[in-house]
């Protein structure tokens, strides 16, 4: 599976003193060459590739909520923060309205394949709860009407 | 944290520290399934116990529980697991990682939702020991062949010492209503502490088989047939009269305790005038003289903590993983937490491979010219350098010689290679003279694979010596020599106990043709085994829960066992059946029990003479659970000295690719555990194990049949590989009873030689 991306992958070992150490950056590219998902047999690989045992690289991934296993994920994902301040500032309001605007509940992904929504835990951006972060960008100071106008200008992007 | 401090004081029980626990244990509930009417564990749970002592007794959550799943699943065979229970504390993680070594467990997600699960909640494909389940201080993770079968409350236990392994586990092993349901071990009790191996911990089911022999069994006219004691004794009364002691051989099971030893070979020295007894039917008595001299046997006891803090280890001819899991779990305990060099020298690719920090393989049978060239090169002035040997490089020589160079003390840990090839013994011994004329302290520790071999060698069931290798006025003969003197007459009767000779001896037709010649043949055994169907008379024995008495485990760390049941039927303690046997001809002969033969012992053998029985219970405080009065002392005497010739070096036939090494596999010992329905359910058929550059290069498929042929006998079993071991290898376990690994096994022949096709 990971054969097409052999080189990055050899340059991402030599990054490292210890193979093991480049457990993160394999699950990122594994995750990126599937469909935005981790399946068994690509955690698998990545054992033998770091010579560790599967199941702690099954362990790594679980850890963290950018790694999404075993579900295909849509062309953008979306993770709400809900830790405590943003919690406390409407966060579970947000995932709420989210969840109703997509049609869908936390954790998957919509018809048309264009969103799939998470919750985080703190993104570090207490300053301006409600947040959230879509793909690569943090969205701040959350309403609906702010809502309404990052998703619609997501989707158009095809 | 809180550091420690002069005039600090502490409050362990103060009303905040009690309504903090309380706390703390009603978030623990806040997810707990709270299934206890149905758990296992209720009853020795220790979130239980803590919450009966501290509340909360109510809680104040809420919220709907979250659930990890709603059936239990099966890990393993043997291994099932109610993630709903979990109180997320990772021991089991941890001591699947740190302890056995072989990581299959890990924290899967967090928070609440975390899980110690296996890769994908996939079947585990490890040691299935079962270490996880003993750490468990809930109901998450439980023996799938215990559950639903008791309550704790219901179980009468008798603490007592694993039969398979002579690393000498201490475990308690439970039983309701007369049937053995459990063995579990104890925190901080024993060399072992809490782990116990597959074996130790599900291998003891065989004890409830409807296949244990329950009365004696008499051969009348070409057919066993059920007969009562009197008549059994009868008629080993008319067809041992008058039998003179030279016609006469006796082999005891190194599984029996040290008084039956002791009572047998008595029996046969002092009432059938021989010199004939033996303890195995696998290893030659010779070459047990030579180990037993090369590692010192007869110094005395060495723990194997006291070997651990050596600079360092060497495991040479010892298959510890698969054979002495539990020493394996203690060398890579300590190593882990020390600075101190593990080298492994073997053939085969073990799970402590990944403790050592030097690893030669060798070919099977080698590991005595290794030793060989390492003793020269720390004495080179002798020879002026070392015999090149058959396939080690030099540099891996040169590595191993300056890491003990730069050791001031040096313990190695030999297995029972040196056994199966003698003549490395020699090698041995000399390493350890060379270590010693070094001013190194060296420490010899056996590794071996029966209960209590080294005990019954120290009772003298050997035909070189007697009780604490006092010498003999004649030497007698060995089970190979027995065997060879049936096949020409010398030898017309024969008392078996506790041994399968068919099934064990390296050169299974010939034995049976031996048996087959002799007049009259005694076999006691719990099982109807091979030998036992060719015997005349057949005793029913007693398994270890069903006897008192103790062993003497590889370290010469001599430990009580209990009796936990009565022996089956009319079957009897195999004490009182070889007093008995002893009364047809001397009513005199005795001691007449276990406590008097202590006595005896006691008195005549100095190797046990202030050897500590005392059972300690006491938890562990500093990580060495040792008691080393139990330890045997120094005997007076020393086996005597023999030369093993080399053994006979089959010449290089093109056929057949590879050299056949065997053993015990891990889940196996011996013929006994094939009766544990447990144990066959982990593997039952046989497999052949090479490494996985040989199988790609000879395009064998693991998991695939496989044709393994080799000069007299062949048979079809499963190929599995195993990374690193090395090449034109091949490895069978002696534990399969559809593929015999002693029919491979030409007696003189040397290390067999196999070939192993595809199965077309």
């Amino acid at each position: 599976m990971l054969e097409n991306v052999k080189d990055e992958i050899q340059g991402v070992l030599k990054k490292y003193p210890d193979k093991k150490s480049a457990v993160m950056d394999m699950l990122r590219i594994a995750q990126r060459e599937a469909s935005g998902h981790l399946t068994k047999e690509a955690m698998d690989e990545i054992a033998g590739l770091l010579g560790m045992p599967p199941v702690e690289v099954h362990a790594a991934a679980a850890f963290y909520t950018m790694c999404r296993i075993n579900m295909p994920a849509g062309k953008h994902r979306v993770w709400v923060c809900r830790n405590l301040p943003c919690s406390l500032m409407g966060a579970e309001h947000i995932i709420k309205y989210l969840e109703k605007k997509l049609g869908i509940k936390t954790g998957e992904t919509t018809h048309d394949l264009k969103f799939t929504l998470d919750t985080a835990e703190c993104l570090g951006s207490c300053g301006t709860a409600p947040m959230m972060q879509v793909d690569d960008d943090y969205f701040e100071n959350l309403t609906e009407s702010k809502i309404d106008e990052i998703l619609a200008a997501k989707g158009r992007e095809s | 944290m809180t550091p420690v401090l002069h005039g600090i004081s502490i409050l362990t029980d103060s009303p905040t520290v009690v309504s903090a626990r309380a706390g703390a244990l009603e978030f623990l509930l806040a997810n707990h399934a709270l299934d206890c009417p149905v758990c296992d564990k209720a009853g020795e749970c220790e979130l239980q116990d803590m919450v009966h002592k501290y509340g909360p007794h109510k809680g104040r959550h809420t919220e709907k529980k979250f659930k990890f799943h709603e059936k239990d699943y099966a890990l393993s065979p043997v291994i099932i697991k109610n993630s709903n229970r979990c109180v997320q504390c990772i021991k089991c993680a941890r001591v699947c990682r740190e302890v056995v070594g072989v990581n299959v467990l890990a924290a899967i997600g967090r928070g609440d939702h975390q899980e110690e699960t296996s890769f994908f909640k996939t079947q585990l494909d490890c040691d299935h020991c079962g270490n996880c389940i003993e750490v468990c201080p809930v109901g998450c993770f439980m023996r799938l062949p215990y559950r639903y079968k008791a309550r704790p409350w219901d179980l009468k236990g008798a603490d007592t010492v694993c039969a398979y392994c002579a690393t000498g586990c201490r475990m308690v092993m439970e039983h309701r209503d007369g049937t053995v349901l459990r063995a579990r071990a104890q925190y901080g009790v024993g060399v072992n502490s809490e782990t116990l191996c597959a074996r130790g911990r599900f291998g003891f089911d065989y004890i409830n088989s409807p296949e244990r022999l329950t009365t004696p069994h008499v051969n009348r006219y070409g057919k066993l047939e059920a007969a009562t004691w009197v008549e059994a004794f009868d008629y080993i009364k008319e067809s041992l009269m008058g039998v003179s002691g030279d016609e006469f051989g006796g082999i005891v099971s190194p599984r029996y305790t040290n008084e039956e030893a002791y009572l047998f070979q008595k029996l046969v020295r002092d009432v059938f005038k021989s010199a004939n007894v033996d303890s195995t039917s696998r290893w030659e008595a010779s070459g047990v003289e030579a180990f037993a001299a090369a590692a010192g046997m007869n110094e005395g006891g060495v723990s194997v903590f006291d070997c651990m803090e050596a600079d360092t280890v060497v495991v040479i001819g010892a298959q510890i993983s698969d054979e002495n899991p539990v020493t394996d779990y203690i060398i890579r305990r300590i190593s882990a937490a020390r600075k101190m060099n593990v080298i492994i020298v073997s053939p085969r690719a073990m799970k402590l491979d990944s403790s050592a920090n030097l690893l030669l393989r060798v070919a099977p049978g080698a590991e005595g010219a290794v030793l060989n060239a390492v003793a020269l090169s720390l004495v080179p002035d002798k020879t002026g350098g070392y015999a090149q040997t058959a396939d080690i490089a030099k540099d891996m020589i040169d590595a191993l010689v300056a890491k003990l160079k730069a050791s001031a003390s040096v313990a190695i840990i030999a297995g029972t290679e040196f056994l199966r090839h003698p003549e490395s013994c020699a090698g041995l011994g000399f390493l350890k003279d060379s270590l010693k004329s070094s001013g190194k302290k060296v420490l010899i520790l056996p590794a071996l694979d029966r209960c209590n071999q080294r005990g019954v060698w120290e009772m003298g069931a050997h035909p070189g010596f007697g009780p604490g290798y006092a010498g003999v006025e004649k030497r007698g003969k060995g089970t190979h020599e027995m065997l060879e003197a049936a096949m020409d007459g010398g030898i017309t009767s024969m008392y078996a106990a506790g041994v399968d000779i068919v099934s064990m001896f390296p050169d299974a037709q010939f034995a049976q043709k031996a048996l087959m010649r002799l007049k009259f043949l005694i076999v006691q055994d719990t099982f109807m085994t091979e030998t036992a169907k060719m015997a005349h008379v057949v005793l029913p024995g007693a398994t270890f829960a069903e006897k008192e008495g103790f062993y003497t485990n590889q370290e010469g760390r001599a430990q009580i066992i209990r009796s936990l049941l009565p022996p089956p039927g009319k079957a009897k303690r195999d004490f009182d059946v070889i007093k008995a046997v002893g009364e047809i001809f001397d009513t005199g002969f005795g001691p007449k029990n276990p406590a008097l033969a202590l006595d005896e012992m006691r008195k005549t053998n100095p190797m046990y003479r202030d050897a500590s029985l005392a059972f300690n219970n006491k938890r562990n405080v500093d990580n060495k659970l040792d008691i080393k009065a139990a330890l045997v002392k120094a005997a007076d005497a020393a086996p005597p000295s023999v030369k093993c010739a080399p053994a006979a070096i089959a010449p290089k036939d093109d056929k057949y690719q590879f050299a056949l090494m065997t053993g015990n596999h891990l889940f196996h010992s011996g013929m006994l555990s094939k009766r544990s329905v447990s144990l066959t359910g982990l593997l039952n058929s046989a497999v052949v194990e090479i490494c996985p550059e040989d199988a790609v290069f000879y395009g064998l498929k693991p998991g695939a049949k496989v044709i393994v042929k080799g000069a007299h006998y062949e048979a079809v079993m499963t190929l599995t590989v195993r990374p690193g071991s090395k090449r034109g290898v091949a490895f069978i376990a002696e534990n399969y009873q559809d593929c015999p690994v002693n029919r491979f096994f030409k007696k003189g022949a040397g290390t067999p030689q196999v070939a192993i096709r595809p199965c077309s």
